[in-house]
C-alpha cells in the first residue's frame, strides 16, 4: 500500500489524535467535554444543562457530557474525535451517517446522543481488527473500485454490514434497494453491489 | 435548534402524566411544550430545521411495557405495538404472508437504515414533506396559522390534488398509513382521559381552516398499539408506489388495494390513495364502483374516474389526476392477478 | 474478470487499487473538516429569504442571548477586506457582507460563531431581517431579466462560431428541423458538506476547506484579506466530491477567515445541505434553437445552434457550448449565437461538462430528430457526416475515434437486435426503448510544477499541489512516479491538496491527469538522467554504458547489454542518498507567462479548440435501454453501454469508474435533476435532497464501461485526455432518444419525468 500524507497542519498530527484517543478508552477522550464525576439523574436534564451519556463506541466505553441537542452524529465527530462518520445533510437523506448500534444500522444525524445512553456503538473506525486486517466489507470495497471521492465509504460500508446481517442481500436486486439509502454522489453503485456480493459470499463461507 | 429538556420515563403512565403537566388540552401534539419522541427520523428533521421547537422531548424507547415492542398475529389479526420498527414489521413472515399490503408499505418507505429507526406509531403520524413547510421563511399556514400558503401558487408538483383547503394542499407522504386504512386498522391510545380506540381512518385530520390540526390525538395522548382486523380481503393486497427515481422517495402516487374476490367479480374491495392526497385517503367511491362488478380494465378505469371525480388539480400537479388513476388502476389489476 | 477492472488493452496502464484506498474504507481519510483542530469554535450561516432589495435592519438581540455565543460577524464587520472577484478562483463579485443589497436567494447576511454547533446553528437561526424588498426577476421570461450577447464577456467564451452561409444552405436543404430544448437549474450537491475551517498563527492563516483550486484560493484570498499570498495556506488532502463545485472559491471562506481573526481562535463553518444551494455556485438551466438542414443522403449541409443562459446580474458567468457543437460533425455551414439572460439569482459556476452538458444535450437530441426525420438508423447518421476536419478553422483532429466507439458499444449493447419501429418493443406491461448519442469532451492540459524525491532505499515522494476528488490522480501520479522510477508503486508516497505544495492548475475541465502525469513525468525524468549519469560515470556501477541506452526497472538500472546494478550502488558511487527534482511542466503553445500565472493560481488551459495545430477532444458513444411502465410510464434505464477512447488510460480501474459515474450522472440529468425555483421569489424550493433527487444505487442495474484503444501524442506528453466529464455527456440525449423510440414522444426539456408522458 502506498501511503498518503499531508503536512500537519496544527500541533496535533492525525495520528498521534487517532492514538490518543484510542487509547484513551476509559479515560476522557480528547476532544470530549470533561467527565462528571457523578452521573446524574439519568432520565432528565434541565433546559440548557448538559446530559451525561454513557455509550461504548467500537467496544470501548465513552463517558459524555452533552447538550441534549447534540447527535449522535455530531457526539461521535465532535466530542469523541472518531471523524470517520461523516455528515452528508444531517437530514436523514443520504446515508453518509451509517453506524451500527446495537447491530443495527441507523443514520446517527436523526438521533440525539443521549438516546442513545448505554448502547453499543460500531463506527467505521471500529471494524479493522487491531493488528490491521480490514474487515471482509471494506476489502471488498478496495477489490471493486466501489468508492471515488471516499466520502460517502464509511456510511456504505456500515450500511452493507447492515444489510447483510439483516438478510437483505440476497440477491442482487436486493442489495440494489436495500442499499438504496446510501447515496454516492461519484455513482459507484455497480462497484458496490459487486463488493456487498463478495463480502456476503465470504460470510458465508462460499 | 431551540434547546429542550430530555426526559426518559420508563413507562407509558409516567409518559402520560409528564405530557400532562406540560400541554394543555388546546395543544396539539405537534405544537406543544412537550412532545413524544420515538425514532426521530421525522421529529430531529424538523427540530433542526426550526419547524418543531418543543421545549420538552419525552423519549418513549425506554417504556418498559413489551407489548409496546411486539408483534402478535392470531387467527383474528394482527397487533402491532407502537414502538415496533418499520423494519421489523416489513421483515415479518406472517405479516408478509396474511397482510402483504402492509409489508409492501413498509418495505417501499424510506431506506433500511432509516426502517430500522423509525417506530409504527411514529411513522403513521409523520408530517408532510412539503417543501414551502419545511423551510421557516415561507409562508405556510401549516406551520404557522394565518400566516398563507407559499405551495398554493407556488411549485406545487408534489402537493395534494385530493384533500386540500385553501389554507393547505401540503401532502400526506407516508406509505404505511394507506395499508392500514385499506385493512380497517384501529389505533389504541392512551392519555390523562383515559384509554381509548381509534379506527384509523379517523386519526388525520383534513387541513380545511386549521391545517396545524394534524390528528385527532390530545398532546399527551401516546399510541400503544395498531390492530388489524383478519378480515377476507387482507391477503389480497397490494402496494404500488410510483416515484421518479425507483427507491428512496416519496410517491407521487401510491395506491393500497386490497380484494375480496369472488371468481372474477368484487365481493369487497378497500382502496387508499398515497401521494395524492391531504391525509391517508380513503377512496371509498372507487370502492363502491367496484362492488359486485367483474374486476377488468373497463371497470378498474371507472372506479378510478370515481376516485378522482373531486380531484382539484393546480398549476404543476396537474398531472397526478391521470397518474392517481392509472397507478389504482394498476394496482388493482395486479391485485386481482395475486395467487393468494 | 472483475469488472471494476478492465484488462489493459494497448496504450493503457494496469488497474491498480487507488492508493489512498485504505485510508478511504478505514474512516481515516482526512477531510478537511475532519482534520483535529484545537481550540474550536463553530459557525453557522444566516441567510436572506428575499432574493432582491437590501436589508434595512438586522435583528440580533435573540442570537446574541444565545449562551455560549462569542461573535456575530455581519455589515460592517468585512469592510477592510476586499470584495470577491468573480474569475478564475472566486465564485461571485458578490461580497454579501460589504453591503446591504440583496442580489439573491439564500445569501450571506450573518454568520454566528459559538462554542458549539448547537449554539452557534440555534443563533444563526435567530438572526431576523427587515428588508425592502423588490419584486425578483427568476429565470428566463421573468419581466425585469436583461438579454445580451454573450461572446466577448468572459475569457472563455471569445466568440459565436460560424462557418459558411447557413442562411442559404438551410433554406436549400432537403430535409429540415427546427426545435428547441432547454435543461434545468442543477446543483451539485457533493456528498461532503461544504465547509471552512480557518485560524491564524501569528500572520499566517490557515484554511481547510475542500478546494479543486489550493493555489488560486491562497491567491485570491490573500486579496481579498490584503495579506501577503505566501501568508495562507489551503489544506485541502482530501475532498468528498466536487464536480466544479469546489472550483471557485466562495465569499464565505474570507467571512470564516475574519471571524477567526476577530476571536483569536479556529473557527469551522460547515454549510447546511439547504444553504449551499445560494452560497455556493450551480449549473444555470439552459434554453437552445437548433436548426439542421440535410440532404436526403443524410449528409447535414446546415447547423444552426442558439443557446442562452441564465446568470447573476453583476457576473457574466457563461459556458457556451457552441465551440464544442459548431465542431462535432461534418455540418457544411454553421451559425451559432449564446446570449446570457440576466436575473436575481447567485452566479452559476462549473458543474461537470458546464458546456458539453447542455450544449450536447440539445444538439444530440436534434441529432437523433433528424435520424428520425431521415428514416435513417441514428448511427448510421452520424457515420455519414463524420467529419475529416472540424468544420469552424478546417483544423485536423488529433485524434477522434468516434466511429470506433459507436462500433463497440452498439455490438456490446446488442443495436442490431433493435426494432427502429416506434413502439414497437415491450416486455409485458414495460415499453421498451433504444437510444444513443455521442459524448464529447475537449482536452486540455495546463501548467503544473510537481516534486519528485527518490532516496537510495527506493523509497519515492511525489509532491504536487493538484487535488484527489475522487478522480484518482493521486494514484496515477504514484502510477507515472513508479513506472518512470522502476519501483513498485507501494514505494511511492503522494502528497497532494495544500498549497505549500508546488502548484497545480485548477481540478477542473478534466486536465488534472495530463496536467500532473506531465509534470510527475518530467520531476521523474531529470532524476533518471542524473541517475545514469552517476551510473555511468567513471567509478560508477555501469561506467561506460552510454546514458540514453538504460532503463529502470525493480531498483535496478540496467543498460541494453544486459548489466544492471542496484539503485542503491548508483547512490552510494555518486555518494548522495537522494535525488529530488522539481519540475516545471509547461504544454506546448503555452505563453511565456504561463508558468508564472501558475504560482499566481491562474490556470492557463491550452488544447480543446485553442491550438494552432489541430483540434484535441475525446469522444464516446452511449446506448441506453429505457423502460416505461404501459400505465403510469414511469421511467427507469435497466442497461446502459458506453465506450470511449482517451488517449492514454492511466489505470483502467479508475478510469472505468470515473466513466461509469459520468453515465450514472447522465441518467440522473436525463430522469431525475432539477433545482426548481419559484418563479414569484426568484428562490430555490427544493433545496435538500430529499426533494433534489439523484440516482440511488437502484436506478443503475446493469452497465457497461468499453475502453477503446487510442493513442495520441499531440496532446501533452503523457499521451492523456481527460476523461472525468465524458462520461455524463450524451447520455440525456441517449434516454430522450430511447424515449422516443418507446413512446413516439420527443421530450426537449430536461428532466424527462412521468408528468411529460402521462398526458
Amino acid at each position: 500500500m502506498s501511503r498518503i500524507s499531508a503536512p500537519s497542519t496544527t500541533g496535533l498530527s492525525r495520528r498521534s489524535f487517532m492514538t490518543a484517543t484510542v487509547s484513551a478508552a476509559a479515560a476522557a477522550p480528547l476532544l470530549s467535554s470533561p467527565t462528571r464525576a457523578e452521573k446524574p439523574a439519568a432520565t432528565r436534564s434541565g433546559l440548557r444543562e448538559t446530559v451525561a451519556v454513557s455509550l461504548r463506541i467500537n467496544k470501548q466505553p465513552y463517558e459524555l457530557s452533552l447538550d441534549a441537542r447534540t447527535s449522535l452524529l455530531d457526539a461521535l465527530r465532535d466530542h469523541v474525535g472518531l471523524t470517520g462518520t461523516k455528515k452528508g445533510c444531517d437530514h436523514g437523506q443520504c446515508g453518509a451517517c451509517t453506524v451500527l448500534v446495537d447491530g443495527k444500522r441507523v443514520l446517527s444525524c436523526l438521533s440525539f446522543a443521549v438516546m442513545n445512553d448505554g448502547k453499543e456503538v460500531t463506527t467505521v473506525e471500529g471494524l479493522a481488527s487491531s493488528d490491521g486486517k480490514l474487515h471482509p466489507m471494506q476489502q471488498a470495497f478496495i477489490d471493486h473500485d466501489a468508492f471515488q471521492c471516499g466520502y460517502c465509504t464509511p456510511g456504505q460500508i456500515m450500511s452493507a454490514i447492515g444489510c447483510v446481517n439483516e438478510g437483505h442481500a440476497n440477491s442482487e436486486d436486493d442489495i440494489r434497494e436495500y442499499m438504496s439509502g446510501n447515496i454516492c454522489r461519484c455513482a459507484a453503485y455497480p462497484n458496490i453491489v459487486a463488493a456487498v456480493v463478495q463480502a456476503r459470499d465470504q460470510a458465508r463461507g462460499t | 435548534m431551540r434547546p429542550f429538556i430530555y426526559e426518559r420515563p420508563t413507562d407509558v403512565s409516567a409518559a402520560v402524566a409528564i405530557a400532562s403537566r406540560f400541554t394543555t388540552e388546546d395543544d396539539h401534539p405537534t405544537r406543544a411544550n412537550a412532545q413524544f419522541i420515538a425514532g426521530g427520523t421525522n421529529l430531529a428533521d424538523y427540530m433542526k430545521l426550526g419547524v418543531a421547537a418543543p421545549n420538552r422531548l419525552l423519549d418513549l424507547n425506554r417504556l418498559e411495557e413489551p407489548a409496546l415492542r411486539q408483534i402478535r398475529v392470531t387467527d383474528d389479526g394482527v397487533r402491532f405495538g407502537a414502538l415496533v420498527r418499520m423494519g421489523e414489521a416489513a421483515d415479518h413472515g406472517e405479516v408478509k404472508r396474511r397482510y402483504p399490503v402492509i409489508a409492501d408499505s413498509l418495505r417501499l418507505a424510506a431506506s433500511g437504515q432509516i426502517r430500522n429507526m423509525a417506530s409504527l406509531a411514529g411513522n403513521m403520524l409523520q408530517r408532510t414533506r412539503c417543501e414551502y413547510f419545511r423551510e421557516p421563511s415561507w409562508a405556510c399556514n401549516k406551520r404557522v396559522p394565518g400566516s398563507g400558503c407559499a405551495a398554493m401558487e407556488g411549485f406545487n408538483r408534489q402537493h395534494a390534488v385530493l384533500g386540500a383547503s385553501d389554507a393547505c394542499i401540503a401532502t400526506y407522504h407516508g406509505d404505511f398509513a394507506q395499508a392500514l386504512i385499506a385493512l380497517d386498522a384501529v389505533i389504541r391510545a392512551e392519555g390523562s382521559r383515559g384509554a381509548r380506540e381509534i379506527p384509523f381512518a379517523r386519526l388525520h385530520r383534513l387541513p380545511r381552516d386549521t391545517p396545524h390540526i394534524e390528528t385527532d390525538l390530545a398532546a399527551d395522548e401516546i399510541i400503544t398499539a395498531i390492530e388489524v382486523p383478519a378480515l377476507p380481503w387482507a391477503r389480497r393486497s397490494r402496494y404500488l408506489k410510483i416515484r421518479d427515481r425507483e427507491s428512496y422517495a416519496f410517491a407521487l402516487a401510491s395506491a393500497a388495494v386490497a380484494l375480496d374476490l369472488d371468481g372474477d367479480s368484487v365481493r369487497e374491495a378497500r382502496i387508499a390513495l398515497g401521494g395524492l392526497a391531504t391525509v391517508p385517503w380513503r377512496a371509498g367511491e372507487a370502492e363502491a364502483a367496484l362492488q359486485g362488478k367483474k374486476l377488468d380494465e373497463a371497470s378498474a378505469g371507472a372506479a378510478a374516474d370515481a376516485a378522482f371525480a373531486g380531484a382539484e388539480p393546480r398549476q404543476h400537479n396537474a398531472f397526478k389526476v391521470e397518474l392517481g388513476k392509472r397507478t389504482l388502476v394498476r394496482a388493482l389489476l395486479e391485485t386481482r392477478d395475486m395467487k393468494v | 474478470m472483475d469488472p471494476a477492472a478492465p484488462k489493459p488493452k494497448e496504450n493503457m496502464g494496469e488497474p491498480l487499487p487507488r492508493v489512498d484506498a485504505r485510508l478511504k474504507v478505514t474512516g481515516q481519510a482526512a477531510y478537511p473538516a475532519d482534520l483535529p483542530t484545537a481550540n474550536l469554535a463553530y459557525g453557522a450561516l444566516a441567510t436572506s429569504s428575499i432574493a432582491k432589495g437590501r436589508v434595512t435592519k438586522l435583528h440580533l438581540d435573540d442570537a446574541r442571548s444565545v449562551p455560549g455565543l462569542l461573535d456575530i460577524v455581519t455589515y460592517g464587520d468585512m469592510d477592510k477586506v476586499e470584495k470577491p472577484k468573480f474569475g478564475n478562483a472566486g465564485a461571485t463579485s458578490i461580497g454579501p457582507l460589504h453591503d446591504r443589497t440583496i442580489f439573491h436567494d439564500g445569501q450571506i447576511i450573518a454568520l454566528a460563531v459559538a462554542e458549539t454547533f448547537e449554539a452557534a446553528e440555534e443563533a444563526a437561526q435567530l438572526i431576523r431581517a427587515d428588508y425592502e424588498e423588490e419584486k425578483p426577476s427568476a429565470s428566463f421570461d421573468s419581466p425585469g431579466t436583461k438579454t445580451i450577447p454573450a461572446a466577448g464577456k468572459s475569457p472563455l467564451f471569445k466568440e459565436d462560431v460560424k462557418a459558411g452561409d447557413f442562411d442559404a444552405a438551410y433554406a436549400a436543404a432537403a430535409v429540415r428541423i427546427d426545435a428547441r430544448y432547454s435543461t434545468p437549474t442543477q446543483h451539485h450537491n457533493p456528498i461532503e458538506l461544504f465547509s471552512t475551517t480557518a485560524f491564524w498563527q501569528g500572520d499566517q492563516l490557515i484554511v481547510h476547506e475542500p478546494s479543486q483550486n489550493v493555489t488560486g484560493w491562497k491567491a485570491e484570498l490573500a486579496r481579498e484579506l490584503k495579506i501577503d499570498p505566501p501568508n495562507v495556506r489551503i489544506v485541502s488532502p482530501f475532498i468528498g466530491g466536487a464536480f466544479g463545485s469546489k472550483g471557485p472559491m466562495t465569499p464565505r471562506t474570507a467571512i470564516v477567515a475574519v471571524a477567526a481573526k476577530r476571536l483569536g481562535r479556529p473557527v469551522r463553518c460547515v454549510t447546511s445541505r439547504m444553504q449551499a444551494f445560494g452560497t455556493q455556485t450551480y449549473r444555470a438551466e439552459t434554453r437552445h434553437r437548433i436548426r439542421i438542414g440535410a440532404g436526403k443522403d443524410g449528409r447535414i449541409t446546415a447547423f444552426a445552434h442558439e443557446g442562452w443562459e441564465v446568470t447573476s446580474r453583476p457576473d457574466p458567468y457563461v459556458v457556451g457550448g457552441t465551440s464544442a457543437t459548431g465542431r462535432m460533425y461534418d455540418y457544411g455551414s454553421v451559425l451559432t449565437h449564446v446570449s446570457l439572460v440576466q436575473a436575481d439569482r447567485n452566479t452559476p459556476g462549473y458543474m461537470r461538462s458546464p458546456p458539453e452538458t447542455p450544449y450536447v444535450y440539445a444538439l444530440e437530441n436534434a441529432m437523433d430528430e433528424m435520424a428520425v426525420a431521415l428514416g435513417m438508423d441514428p448511427v448510421e447518421f452520424r457515420r455519414i457526416n463524420e467529419p475529416k476536419a472540424e468544420p469552424i478553422g478546417k483544423k485536423p483532429f488529433s485524434s477522434r475515434s468516434l466511429i470506433q466507439c459507436y462500433e463497440q458499444a452498439a455490438n456490446a449493447f446488442g443495436w442490431a437486435k433493435r426494432d427502429p419501429k416506434v413502439g414497437a418493443m415491450r416486455d409485458g406491461d414495460w415499453l421498451i426503448g433504444m437510444g444513443c448519442a455521442t459524448a464529447i469532451y475537449p482536452t486540455a492540459v495546463a501548467p503544473c510544477a510537481a516534486r519528485v524525491r527518490l532516496t537510495s532505499d527506493g523509497d519515492v515522494r511525489v509532491q504536487c499541489g493538484s487535488h484527489e476528488i475522487g478522480t484518482g490522480v493521486r494514484t496515477v501520479a504514484a502510477q507515472m512516479a513508479s513506472e518512470r522510477l522502476g519501483v513498485p508503486i507501494d514505494k511511492v508516497t503522494v502528497e497532494m491538496g495544500d498549497s505549500s505544495l508546488p502548484p497545480a492548475p485548477v481540478s477542473g475541465g478534466s486536465i488534472s491527469t495530463a496536467s500532473v502525469c506531465s509534470a510527475v513525468l518530467k520531476a521523474c525524468d531529470a532524476i533518471r538522467a542524473k541517475l545514469s549519469a552517476g551510473a555511468t560515470a567513471e567509478g560508477g556501477p555501469l561506467a561506460g554504458s552510454h546514458n540514453e541506452e538504460l532503463d529502470l526497472d525493480g531498483g535496478k538500472i540496467a543498460a541494453r547489454g544486459g548489466a544492471s546494478a542496484k539503485i542503491e550502488d548508483v547512490f552510494k558511487a555518486m555518494q548522495i542518498g537522494a535525488i529530488e527534482e522539481y519540475a516545471e511542466f509547461a504544454p506546448k503553445g503555452a505563453t511565456p507567462e504561463a508558468v508564472k500565472k501558475l504560482y499566481a493560481g491562474q490556470s492557463e488551459f491550452h488544447g480543446g479548440d485553442q491550438d494552432e495545430d489541430s483540434v484535441k477532444y475525446a469522444f464516446g458513444a452511449e446506448f441506453v435501454e429505457v423502460r416505461i411502465n404501459s400505465y403510469t410510464r414511469e421511467i427507469r434505464v435497466p442497461r446502459i453501454v458506453g465506450a470511449f477512447a482517451a488517449g492514454r488510460i492511466m489505470n483502467t480501474r479508475t478510469a472505468r469508474s470515473q466513466l461509469m459515474g459520468g453515465m450514472i450522472w447522465g441518467i440522473g440529468q436525463a430522469l431525475h435533476e432539477a433545482t426548481e425555483v419559484d418563479r414569484r421569489y426568484a428562490r430555490y424550493v427544493n433545496r435538500d435532497l430529499q426533494d433534489y433527487l439523484v440516482p440511488v444505487n437502484a436506478d443503475t442495474r446493469d452497465l457497461q464501461v468499453i475502453l477503446v484503444p487510442e493513442v495520441d501524442h499531440a496532446v501533452n506528453p503523457a499521451g492523456v485526455k481527460g476523461l472525468g466529464e465524458l462520461g455524463n455527456v450524451g447520455t440525456a440525449a441517449a434516454v430522450a432518444s430511447a424515449v422516443y423510440h418507446a413512446t413516439g414522444k420527443r421530450i426537449r426539456d430536461l428532466p424527462i419525468r412521468i408528468d411529460q408522458l402521462i398526458a
